[in-house]
């Protein structure tokens, strides 16, 4: 299994205001709104642990094919400049991350995983643009296609091909993770 | 309060998030918010403390974890009102 975020942090300052009350505590355990709290750039904090908690998220129902809205139960932990984890239940998925002052893309760590997040110019074409980008690593008959719990997975001659994907889109920004 | 009443107040509620126009004007019980309305994720946070300010409830944790339909938002906003 396999997943992605990306929060574009231009559209997150217009899209969302994380000032507003209760948001943090319906997203957010006790632990991670005390680093909020702390932090001198809460805004990316926040958008940061939105990020693994997607991630995670993405990566969790791709075997456990169920849809749920739990962001405060998928708890983030920062190691690094770039890495952390997040822990949901049993499970610990290892993150990495790329932060950077346009946007935040984190993803599931696995051995041997593709990822790629780049900037999308027409804002209307996201979602072909990012699934355009993965498709470039494959045959051209290969095709994106999504279950009814919205995971993607790659189709060839109508054959699901056993590769796990996950993309992402936010804004300017998209991002894929590949693992075979 | 009526089906119908609530599914319009529900429908005010998320129009400034949705992101599938067509979806959005053919808005039915059987509607999904991020499949059908392609709302962002960060924003169904929003779309559940709008309710809560809307209807005058509290949505605890275990009722939002289910709350990515119109069917069901309506069933727990119903749940909600009928137990205050």
């Amino acid at each position: 299994m396999i997943g992605n975020d990306v929060v574009d942090l231009e559209l997150a300052k217009t899209q969302s205001n994380w000032q507003r009350k209760g948001f943090l505590e319906k997203q957010f355990s006790e632990t991670e709104i005390r680093a909020i709290e702390k932090t001198q750039n809460p805004f990316e904090l926040v958008w940061l642990f939105w990020s693994m908690k997607e991630a995670a998220y993405k990566c969790y129902i791709q075997t456990d094919k169920k849809r749920f809205f739990a962001p405060k139960k998928f708890k983030c932990f920062i190691t690094s400049k770039n890495e952390g984890f997040v822990q949901y239940l049993e499970h610990t998925f290892k993150i990495q991350y790329q932060l950077t002052k346009e946007y935040i893309h984190s993803w599931v760590v696995k051995e041997g995983i593709v990822q790629k997040s780049f900037y999308i110019n027409n804002i209307k074409k996201q979602s072909t643009t990012t699934n355009q980008n993965l498709l470039n690593n494959f045959t051209l008959e290969t095709d994106i296609k999504k279950d009814e719990f919205g995971v993607p997975y790659l189709s060839k001659e109508n054959q699901k091909l056993p590769v796990f994907i996950s993309t992402a889109h936010h804004g300017n920004y998209g991002a894929y993770a590949i693992f075979k | 309060m009526k089906k119908e009443v609530l599914i319009a107040k529900l429908k005010e509620i998320v129009k400034p998030y949705i992101q599938d126009e067509k979806a959005f004007i053919n808005l039915s019980e059987n509607t999904d918010f991020i499949k059908d309305l392609k709302i962002n994720s960060a924003n169904l946070v929003d779309v559940v403390l709008d309710v809560e300010d809307e209807f005058d409830i509290e949505i605890d944790n275990d009722s939002m974890e289910k709350m990515l339909s119109v069917k069901a938002a309506i069933e727990i906003i119903e749940a909600k009102l009928a137990a205050k």
